[in-house]
């Protein structure tokens, strides 16, 4: 079989991108949602904003952020190319253009799951339906990863799909922690805080992974050092950057290592980042700096995978 | 052929719609026949599809089956059907500035039948067409003989918008320039197939004629219970074949590539289609690179060479340095590479001049001259406006023919003189007298009519049929075909452009 061409190289990528971004947003709406309903200093929705590097691009357009105008702008404004809408539009764009690569189940789902997210309106863009669209939305995301799981062959797309999925994932859960990373205090210091640190591990469906990695007492570093560096749960930085090894290897199995130099040589800045990382001493200045360092390094690695891959060199 | 007063009445398990509580009140203003699905069809005069070949055993048994549906049921299945195409993403695009839409094709559920005496008769037919516009294509791009001995005037031929003088004295292999045909057929008052037109440059429809047979095998299976219908799931095995069979010599395993105009194409989702069928990469224009005039396909891997290309881009678009040059579509230099037989196309460059409407006409002689047989299949009689004859019966019965200008497709700028307005026909003489060569004639065929599910009755409606030939060394034609529907009562016109749908089209074992 002759090699992937590299523009369904770069779509079936950036399709494992999309969809990870869009069931990412959805829990991060959710857990900001807890997290404004007990600001002291009344409800705060400009922090998803800042959290995603759009405060100013938000505030041009739509002026102080209300919670009505961030919902809007980040699950239906098809104006806004992160939006949930527009994520599953790209997703579906790019997954039509490699509709012969991949299964038709996979086809299916997601295209039916386009034209549910296609249907939303502005009043399922608020507070009170917000817990219910992020789950349908979480769900659809998961059920294309099940069906993908079990019908697309394991091939060359497949590689690609799985760089996409956990490079974003990566970026995504470094995203999510440094949403509490102002709030690392000791947490009979900080009641509030606490229970921030497990409405974050829940979005992340992390809490009972956590529990069972530390039974009993436990602090919010070791909350997030389990996001950061448990090897075994499937959102956690370290397991996604093991991930993103693995294909990087098959991809050089296939077409010799000389074509993925420059890739790797991005993983292993990456890879070293996280193992020389702040470690447990984590203070919010440092867990900052170091979720935005990882940041950058993911996104050298992607730049990278797209030179030595889909540029048909 | 027995009728509807020996159906046996539905299941009865459906309440009447009156008694139910909460109905819309559309339909309670007219209540839905819950009984009989044929009762009230009438054809009307018309060859009927359906009854008209009800001698047939299997025929006769899925009309039984059919009347024996209540309307409720059909109804239900055929919204099921419908959605499942939306689900399927089995459909065509329309975009606008923010937004697209996406439209399905619509979908007749009750199937148009072929008895297994009519589809060979008409295999043969279009086999031997396709034949005779293939030793056509070859002579008119080498020696000239049929224009030399005037049995087609050479100034149809060298004025022709698709004349390709660059094709002359390039060989293709195995003697094939149209490698995917798609014929259309139309069926007169009496039952007998004519030809009204050949697709020879990118005839498209086959991945409805598979994917409907799939969606009426899940919506119906009942209905085909037990019954032989010929399998259309072969066509992209069949067509890989014919690829490899005219792939350029020298090549050992030929890489077959099916080049799109893109996603924004409205037939992209046949594109991706036939990819899948075929097995083969799907590209753009801008996956694909000459050097040194041979064509390669920018992979992960780095370039990788490309021997036979399904090109689903007209002429125009495959080469910006030799056809239009303001196309993004194409290759620059794929026609050097292409003429030099480094490549092959598929459908050839220049096949256009063979399925234009003004030498649709010589078809007949065509096949005379090189086959030395009479026509299978005959065209719709057609009076040739550039010859004096034809044009004074055209002039002299405007009011009762159909003409049509000859280089448009998709049935634009179509006349159907009965049904035309003075102030049309007025305009249609001018422009006849201005330019004749532009012009054909024919007769109103009273196209054949299928069964067809309208609102809450069914009703006849007009159906085409185009069944599609693949040539690479032989012939091979899918059973079946596109069986194309007019859904608007009396309308003749069947294609998507123009509120056409589809059915899916059985040939009985």
């Amino acid at each position: 079989m002759a090699s992937l061409v590299s523009r369904f190289a770069s779509d079936v990528y950036w399709l494992g991108r999309y969809l990870e971004r869009a069931e990412n947003l959805a829990r991060i709406l959710d857990i900001n949602e807890t997290y404004a309903r007990d600001d002291a200093a009344g409800p705060d929705w400009g922090r998803v904003l800042t959290l995603y590097g759009e405060r100013s691009r938000f505030e041009e357009i739509h002026g102080f952020p209300t919670a009505r105008g961030v919902l809007d702008f980040y699950l239906i404004d098809r104006g806004n190319p992160s939006s949930v809408k527009s994520c599953i539009h790209a997703a579906r764009e790019n997954a039509r253009s490699i509709r012969h690569l991949i299964s038709t189940e996979m086809w299916t789902q997601l295209n039916i799951f386009h034209i549910a997210v296609g249907r939303m309106k502005p009043s399922d863009a608020s507070i009170e339906q917000l817990s219910r669209v992020s789950r349908q939305i979480i769900a659809g995301c998961q059920h294309f990863e099940g069906v993908a799981e079990g019908t697309f062959l394991r091939s060359e797309p497949w590689c690609f799909y799985q760089l996409g999925k956990y490079i974003e994932r990566a970026d995504q859960t470094t995203r999510i922690l440094d949403m509490g990373y102002d709030r690392l205090a000791p947490a009979e210091d900080n009641p509030v805080a606490w229970v921030h640190w497990n409405v974050l591990l829940r979005s992340v469906s992390g809490y009972h992974a956590y529990r069972n990695r530390h039974p009993g007492a436990s602090t919010p570093q070791d909350i997030a050092s389990f996001l950061l560096y448990d090897e075994e749960f499937p959102r956690a930085v370290a397991l996604c950057v093991n991930r993103i090894t693995g294909s990087l290897r098959e991809l050089e199995r296939r077409h010799g290592s000389q074509r993925g130099e420059e890739a790797e040589r991005e993983r292993r800045k990456l890879e070293f980042l996280i193992e020389t990382g702040p470690g447990k001493s984590l203070t919010p200045a440092r867990l900052h700096r170091f979720l935005d360092e990882t940041q950058a390094a993911l996104a050298n690695v992607s730049a990278s995978v797209s030179g030595c891959y889909f540029a048909g060199r | 052929m027995r009728l509807a007063q020996e159906f046996t009445p539905g299941c009865g398990q459906v309440p009447k719609i009156n008694a139910l509580s909460g109905t819309k009140a559309e339909e309670v203003e007219k209540p839905i026949d819950d009984t009989s699905l044929l009762l009230d069809y009438d054809p009307a005069g018309y060859f009927c599809e359906l009854s008209g070949v009800a001698s047939h055993p299997d025929a006769e048994e899925i009309y039984k089956r059919l009347s024996q549906l209540n309307m409720l049921g059909l109804r239900k299945r055929s919204r099921d059907a419908e959605q499942e195409l939306l689900n399927l993403g089995i459909t065509f695009t329309v975009y606008t500035d923010k937004d697209s839409i996406d439209r399905i094709l619509p979908f007749d559920v009750i199937p148009r039948i072929l008895t297994d005496k009519d589809w060979r008769h008409i295999e043969a037919g279009v086999k031997q067409r396709v034949a005779a516009i293939n030793l056509f294509l070859e002579d008119v791009y080498h020696g000239e003989k049929i224009l030399k001995d005037g049995v087609v005037p050479e100034d149809l031929i060298k004025t022709n918008p698709y004349y390709r003088k660059e094709m002359k004295g390039v060989d293709v292999p195995c003697g094939t320039y149209v490698h995917i045909c798609g014929t259309d057929l139309v069926r007169d008052g009496d039952g007998t197939f004519q030809v009204l037109e050949d697709n020879a440059r990118t005839p498209s429809g086959v991945s409805y004629v598979i994917e409907n047979r799939h969606l009426m095998m899940r919506a119906f299976p009942d209905l085909a219970d037990g019954i032989s219908i010929a399998d259309v799931d072969e066509y992209g095995a069949q067509l890989m074949r014919a690829m490899q069979a005219v792939a350029p010599k020298q090549v050992g395993v030929p890489n077959v590539v099916l080049l799109s105009p893109g996603r924004f194409n409205s037939a992209y989702f046949e594109h991706v289609f036939l990819a899948r069928e075929m097995g083969a990469q799907l590209v753009e224009g801008q996956d694909l690179v000459v050097q040194d005039d041979h064509v390669f396909v920018r992979t992960t891997g780095g370039l990788e060479p490309v021997h036979v290309i399904y090109r689903r881009i007209d002429d125009d678009f495959i080469d910006p340095k030799i056809f239009n040059p303001e196309s993004m579509l194409g290759v620059p230099g794929l026609f050097e590479a292409y003429r030099q037989g480094n490549v092959t196309l598929a459908n050839a460059v220049g096949t256009g001049v063979a399925d234009d409407k003004a030498v649709y006409a010589y078809i007949p002689r065509i096949i005379k001259y090189y086959l030395n047989q009479e026509p299978i299949l005959e065209n719709v009689p057609t009076n040739i406006c550039r010859e004096p004859e034809g044009l004074k019966q055209t002039l002299d019965n405007l009011d009762k023919l159909v003409t049509k200008p000859v280089g448009e497709s998709g049935g634009y700028g179509v006349v159907i003189g009965p049904h035309a307005t003075k102030k049309q026909l007025k305009e249609l003489r001018a422009k006849l007298e201005a330019d004749p060569s532009n012009f054909i004639s024919q007769p109103m065929v009273s196209l054949s009519v299928c069964p067809t599910l309208a609102g809450k009755a069914v009703e006849p409606r007009h159906v085409d049929l185009r069944p599609f030939t693949l040539t690479g060394d032989t012939s091979w034609v899918l059973p079946g075909g596109l069986t194309r529907v007019a859904l608007r009562r009396g309308s003749l016109i069947v294609n998507s452009s123009q509120g056409g749908g589809s059915k899916d089209t059985w040939v009985l074992g």
